[in-house]
């Protein structure tokens, strides 16, 4: 009996942490209630541990983790908001016609349309009322002179060969 | 997908080159008049003419001797026979805004009687006058379409 409670005794630590094999257990359960010291020691083991595991459970209770909650909270962003590019594909994807990657051609339609209507656009929109008419004139043989009347959009060259020709003029 | 994109890129192509030929040509009129004091005849293609320069002359007759529209292409000229003696050359020096710059040259028996470079926006007409022809003077108006 003796020799067996110095066996079970030794290996009372591992079955107080369950980490016993069934042999083991078999034979600690069968010499517990014959032996009061070996019920003392299990006792006192249970003891000790209520005593450390009370103030620690408290202890962790009253604690606030922020780093852990920080490190929750980003892993939530994460996967909540997903990559730029990957936003983009799935809007793309969206329809069944978008997914047939017609918007390829689509895009190329609307280039041509742009290139098609932006020089007309910009060829209305753009003028230079102000710039003069004339932006030079020469003659060896005659004299000339050059009429500009803006509001009535005219302009007018007119060479002079000699003073009857100018008399034509009013 | 190649199939539809190959197409599509060489409509592109041909529609810039195509947009790009359109704009570097401008379509001018040039109509050559004779205006006089015999008789008092205006043609009826003139009045846009007449209105603009009654303030300017006092020719009580505007008769039309030709009227061409003519396409003109960056420095390529353009040669019109305006009388036996003398002709007209336009030239295309280049287009800025919706302004384009035209060279103009009278000649008579190969000498230069005039050089000019105007600007001509749609609506807008230059006109070039004083050579004698005939029994009036001869006027050349230039308008861009």
């Amino acid at each position: 009996m003796k020799r067996e409670c110095s066996s079970v005794s030794k290996l009372l630590d591992k079955y107080f942490d369950h980490e016993v094999t069934e042999g083991e257990k078999s034979l600690i359960d069968g010499h517990l209630p014959d032996c009061p010291a070996c019920r003392r020691t299990l006792q006192s083991m249970e003891n000790l541990r209520t005593l450390i595991k009370r103030p620690v459970e408290e202890a962790a209770e009253k604690e606030v983790f922020p780093w852990v909650w920080e490190k929750i909270e980003r892993g939530i962003r994460e996967t909540e908001k997903p990559a730029l590019w990957d936003f983009l594909r799935s809007w793309l994807n969206v329809t069944p016609l978008l997914r047939r990657k017609i918007w390829i051609p689509a895009l190329a339609a609307a280039a041509i349309l742009i290139l098609m209507i932006a020089p007309l656009l910009y060829v209305k929109i753009s003028s230079h009322p102000a710039l003069s008419v004339v932006e030079y004139v020469e003659s060896e043989t005659h004299n000339v002179m050059v009429y500009e009347l803006e509001n009535q959009k005219v302009t007018v060259i007119w060479l002079f060969n000699g003073l009857e020709e100018g008399a034509s003029t009013s | 997908m190649k199939r539809i994109l190959i197409p599509f890129v060489l409509v592109l192509i041909l529609s810039v080159l195509s947009i790009s030929a359109a704009l570097a040509q401008v379509e001018t009129r040039v109509r050559i008049i004779e205006a006089s004091n015999v008789g008092s005849n205006i043609d009826p293609s003139l009045r846009d003419i007449t209105d603009q320069v009654r303030s300017l002359f006092s020719f009580r007759s505007y008769r039309l001797l030709r009227d061409e529209t003519v396409s003109l292409r960056p420095n390529q000229p353009i040669m019109i026979p305006v009388h036996p003696r003398r002709s007209l050359e336009l030239t295309l020096i280049g287009e800025q805004r919706g302004s384009a710059e035209i060279r103009v040259k009278i000649k008579q028996d190969k000498t230069d009687i005039l050089n000019t470079q105007v600007r001509l926006t749609p609506g807008r007409t230059v006109s070039i006058g004083g050579p004698k022809h005939g029994q009036g003077t001869l006027l050349i108006a230039l308008s861009r379409l």
